[in-house]
């Protein structure tokens, strides 16, 4: 009975999947096949919210593809999503074509039968291995949107290596944020592979320092030799990695969502009630303007 | 400074070696295992990666390689229980120089190269298979092979691993310390020895090659490491003249969108 007289963003837990799995380049039809196979056991198993990896819809080096098989606002596929939204909470990720011949990459939340929030990634990697830019339009804000009782935030591979993206979460009080990535494994060396500390450091980061609770979701898989890395986690809110699914091969991470965990970590050292955004606005407009 | 954690380098080709194969609708790998140490990595790769009865490999014998290579090339398929077949290239090369006499010794070692290529490709047709090169990352940056010879291949497992990084590997895959003791050689004639012909020692050359490539190091940090400006120049030359072996013949531009230069698709399109 004492439970019971408790708020709702104390006791509430989210159940729920990240899907380390792997995408046909430029084949719609077969990655709408598994993520429905996917999203069709998630229901099964009790998960109340299932998240896919960077464009799980089509896959990664898209080039030339991209303009082919962008998914446009209204198309068909989003019925499907809205439809198994009614059981499981959804995000994937898609290249969306939102205007002629505009796309972005995009994470797209679909719930109560509803697509809800779209994400448009805005740090589109441009170097090396990465042409983005030759792609996609950058979005350009971060808003924040609701799972359940819990403001949520994502951020697409490349954002999550800018910490002052997530800081435009934390600010806005996000307690479950989400990256999803397709982040290729590169720099090898005695320790392992330099790509997967990157990710995992910024873990780290946002739980214990934006004390947010946070689910990486990484896909694997290979496109021309170019391997994804997977090693997705879960950190929870104030306490670091706590979950990872394995490096390399497929995999399934599940994980329960504690709004009480950021509450316990913010008692612990509160970080958010001692931010001054308002001092950093005014440095940014002095330095800026200078 | 190029050691690598093994077990997850040998996880990644593996899962690699699988994917590529599988992605493509085949089952099987033929692989050229020619006594040396690449070849015998790459069959040990292929076997851990898609078992023995899909695992095949040719051992291509010419009349002057080294007895040694050949009983290399059938210890490793026995130690990592490869099947195989020996097939001598030497009547269809000699067929041709006896026509058109060679002038050199390197255009013998290029038919060959090119012979023992034309050998492989059939065999995969024969065997529903796809060929796994065997070109590591050092010979491939300083172009240490024989355009549509060695280097043609349906993919290239170890092409990213330097070559004293392909020792280390396959001494962690268990590969015959007869193999890994010997000195590298592409066996095109006699006594000849890859370092020999690079003038420099792998070890040597693959430190160079990592600064230069991997970290981006320019000249005169690399001398300060203490190389001679003068071979680092000359492996940079090395480098510049051989990209026409890394990259797909040049098309002439006349349409919007042209093979090879803006019609942009990767070879896993659609799979």
């Amino acid at each position: 009975m004492i439970v019971s007289c408790l708020p709702v963003w104390y006791i509430s837990v989210m159940k729920v999947r990240a899907i380390q799995f792997s995408p046909a380049l430029g084949n719609i039809e077969k990655n709408m096949g598994l993520h429905v196979s996917h999203i069709s056991r998630a229901i099964a198993d009790g998960r109340e919210l299932i998240v896919f990896p960077e464009l799980s819809i089509s896959g990664y080096h898209l080039k030339d593809i991209a303009c082919e098989i962008a998914l446009k606002k209204d198309g068909s596929q989003w019925r499907e999503f809205e439809n198994l939204s009614k059981k499981i909470d959804i995000i994937i990720g898609a290249p969306l074509e939102e205007d002629a011949g505009i796309i972005y990459n995009t994470a797209l939340y679909f719930s109560r039968g509803k697509w809800r929030h779209t994400h448009r990634k805005v740090q589109l990697p441009n170097y090396g291995m990465f042409e983005e830019r030759m792609i996609f339009k950058p979005g350009d804000e971060f808003r924040t949107f609701k799972i359940g009782t819990m403001t949520a935030g994502i951020l697409i591979c490349r954002e999550i290596l800018f910490p002052m993206l997530a800081y435009l979460y934390f600010i806005q009080k996000t307690d479950f944020l989400i990256g999803i990535s397709n982040s290729p494994q590169r720099g090898i060396g005695k320790d392992g592979i330099s790509s997967f500390q990157l990710w995992e450091t910024m873990g780290y980061v946002f739980s214990q320092f934006y004390q947010q609770n946070y689910l990486f979701v990484n896909r694997v898989g290979f496109e021309d030799g170019i391997g994804f890395g997977g090693g997705s986690f879960f950190a929870r809110a104030g306490q670091g990695i706590c979950q990872k699914a394995k490096y390399v091969d497929e995999d399934v991470l599940d994980a329960e969502i504690r709004p009480a965990d950021v509450r316990r970590a913010r008692l612990s050292s509160n970080y958010l009630r001692d931010e001054q955004p308002q001092l950093v606005l005014r440095e940014l407009q002095r330095i800026l303007n200078a | 400074m190029l050691k690598i954690r093994c077990d997850l380098v040998e996880k990644i080709l593996v899962t690699a070696i699988r994917d590529s194969i599988h992605k493509n609708g085949y089952k099987n790998a033929i692989i050229g295992v020619s006594g040396g140490l690449d070849s015998a990595l790459v069959a040990a790769l292929c076997q851990k990666a898609l078992g023995s009865r899909h695992t095949f490999a040719l051992l291509l014998p010419y009349r002057i390689s080294s007895p040694a290579s050949l009983e290399h090339g059938k210890m490793v398929c026995a130690k990592f229980k490869v099947p195989y077949e020996v097939i001598d290239i030497s009547p269809a090369v000699d067929a041709y120089f006896d026509r058109f006499p060679a002038e050199n010794r390197l255009q013998i070692g290029n038919k060959c190269a090119r012979e023992r290529m034309s050998v492989l490709y059939d065999f995969s047709v024969r065997r529903k298979a796809l060929v796994a090169g065997t070109s590591n990352k050092s010979e491939l940056l300083v172009g240490y092979s024989t355009q549509f010879g060695d280097s043609a291949a349906a993919f290239l497992p170890i092409g990213d691993l330097y070559k004293t990084q392909v020792f280390e590997l396959a001494r962690h895959l268990g590969v015959p310390e007869a193999i890994i003791a010997k000195m590298p050689s592409a066996d095109l004639w006699p006594g000849q020895t890859d370092e020999g012909e690079f003038g420099i020692t792998y070890k040597d050359l693959d430190i160079i090659l990592h600064l230069m490539i991997d970290k981006r190091w320019d000249e005169g940090e690399i001398v300060e490491r203490g190389y001679r400006l003068s071979l680092i120049r000359r492996i940079k030359k090395m480098i510049i003249n051989s990209q026409f072996k890394r990259t797909m013949p040049p098309v002439v531009k006349l349409h919007a969108r042209t093979v090879g230069i803006d019609f942009r698709y990767l070879r896993d399109w659609n799979k």
